[in-house]
């Protein structure tokens, strides 16, 4: 037996070197481009089932500023977005693109009142309808967040935020807090030197986490499923997605560091965006809170105060065991955290 | 020849059981890094390595910088300042023309809803019903 397995090695090998270095098709969904703006796009999901099966009120999805969102819609078979078309939604996908050196001072000011007002509003115009719902994942919960805080009236009837980093004052239970404290980090000398927080730094600071989960046991799971072809396909999709990085435009991510995870000012009612405070408070819509139970990168006790914060009258906390991208993207994501969203939804969606 | 049977009577397999110890060792390292770099010591030992990076390193890139500023300039081509300033205007152009384009939406919109004229007359109401009386 151990012959054999010996025997195996080399083609083993080639197959594993073929895994990690060949990248798949990815956002597979037929979309349309309806907006743009500097690197940003709006997107929209060509739909599949007659107007008059359709819900009425258009989805806005919103991903973080430093990843690609095409996670949202992965490959054919396994896509939060193709299942949400399916389901009948009028399906919107807000795509920040790559900032370049131009865009260094891009901030949260930025995002939530140049761009995701227009981008709104072109969503409005196109689908007819006054109300919309929106979704915000990781930083992209941020942005949706403050948006829905400074433009309570822009007829935002449904938020929905999955895995978000609000609340910042458990500085011993949040990993990056205690990296980029000022003892020993210096964001301004960083961000000197590179302009914007370049990929490669976020990345390796989220794989840097669960080191030997990323560095090791993500590879030693391929290499014991070598001969299972499902496994190999969702790994290499993943992987293509977790290596194409983006850089998070500097002035961003300096309010990311000082004012959140330093300061908590978004929290405690003292962030100023564009001379705006930020007041949870003001919060209207419909909220469901999905939360993944082992996420390392943004802590369950990031996610739950805002559920006292806002004066929603209809919300919702959702615990869901898994990590922070596994929620929406991994095998069981088809099974609890999507069939969830969406029948959430689809009873606010009439 | 050895006996290969372990003592439950299934074929004893010696990868399984290598598998079975890798797992284990690396769940233990795995929970050891975890804390490991939940510390107050790695983020300090990773600071002041970057720290110590971006520090030697600026010599060099701001002596890159200058000397890459002069040749641009002589040889009269925009540096990356200029492309970053018309970068920027040129944002800035792309949001008035949304809010123009935005603006035309709304005029067209306005155009195609039918005059009060044109509309369809309105189903009797009690009301009207007793003007039509009179």
């Amino acid at each position: 037996m151990v012959a054999e397995q010996f025997l195996e090695l080399p083609e083993k090998l080639s197959a594993f070197n073929r895994a990690v270095t060949t990248k798949v098709p990815i956002a597979q969904t037929p979309k349309e481009v309806v907006w743009t703006l500097n690197k940003a796009k709006l997107y929209r999901y060509i739909p599949v089932l007659p107007e008059e099966k359709r819900h009425p009120v258009p989805l806005l999805l919103v991903f973080a500023l430093m990843n690609r969102p095409y996670i949202l819609d992965l490959r054919p078979g396994h896509s939060f977005v193709e299942f949400m078309v399916k389901q009948g939604y009028d399906l919107y996908l807000l795509d920040w693109g790559s900032p370049g050196p131009e865009d260094k001072r891009l901030k949260f000011d930025d995002y939530t009142l140049d761009y995701m007002p227009r981008a709104i509003r072109k969503m409005k115009t196109i689908s007819g309808s006054k109300e919309f719902s929106m979704l915000g994942w990781c930083i992209g919960a941020i942005l949706t967040t403050v948006y829905s805080a400074l433009r309570a009236d822009d007829g935002l009837r449904n938020l929905i935020l999955l895995t978000a980093p609000l609340d910042f004052s458990d500085k011993q239970g949040i990993t990056f807090a205690r990296w980029v404290d000022e003892r020993y980090f210096d964001v301004d000398k960083v961000l000197d030197a590179t302009g914007n927080m370049p990929g490669e730094m976020i990345d390796y600071g989220a794989k840097a986490l669960k080191p030997v989960d990323n560095y090791v046991l993500n590879y030693l799971k391929l290499w014991d499923n070598l001969d299972n072809p499902q496994v190999v396909e969702a790994w290499k999709a993943m992987n293509t997605w977790v290596t194409d990085n983006v850089p998070l435009a500097g002035g961003a991510f300096r309010q990311l560091v000082v004012d959140l995870y330093r300061n908590d000012r978004l929290m405690r009612g003292e962030w100023i965006i564009r001379g705006e405070r930020v007041d949870l408070s003001q919060i209207r819509a419909n909220l469901l809170t999905v939360i993944a139970e082992a996420d390392h990168i943004t802590p369950p006790c990031q996610s739950e105060a805002i559920m006292s914060k806002i004066s929603s009258k209809d919300k919702e906390l959702f615990r869901v065991r898994g990590g922070h991208i596994g929620i929406m993207a991994g095998s069981g994501a088809d099974k609890i955290t999507w069939p969830h969203i969406e029948g959430w939804l689809q009873t606010r969606s009439k | 020849m050895p006996d290969e049977r372990a003592p439950n009577g299934k074929d004893f397999d010696p990868v399984g059981a290598f598998r079975e110890v890798r797992d284990n060792y690396l769940d233990v390292w795995a929970k050891t890094m975890v804390d490991a770099v939940n510390s107050d010591a790695y983020a300090k030992a990773t600071g002041t390595m970057l720290d110590t990076y971006l520090t030697a390193s600026s010599p060099f890139r701001e002596a890159l910088e200058k000397s890459m500023l002069q040749a641009l300039s002589q040889l009269s081509m925009p540096s990356r300042a200029d492309f970053i300033s018309l970068a920027e205007r040129l944002t800035n152009v792309e949001m008035k023309l949304d809010d123009i384009d935005a603006k035309l939406d709304e005029i067209a919109n306005s155009v195609k809803k039918p005059s009060p004229a044109a509309r369809p007359r309105q189903p009797a109401t009690a009301r009207n019903r007793r003007k039509g009386a009179k």
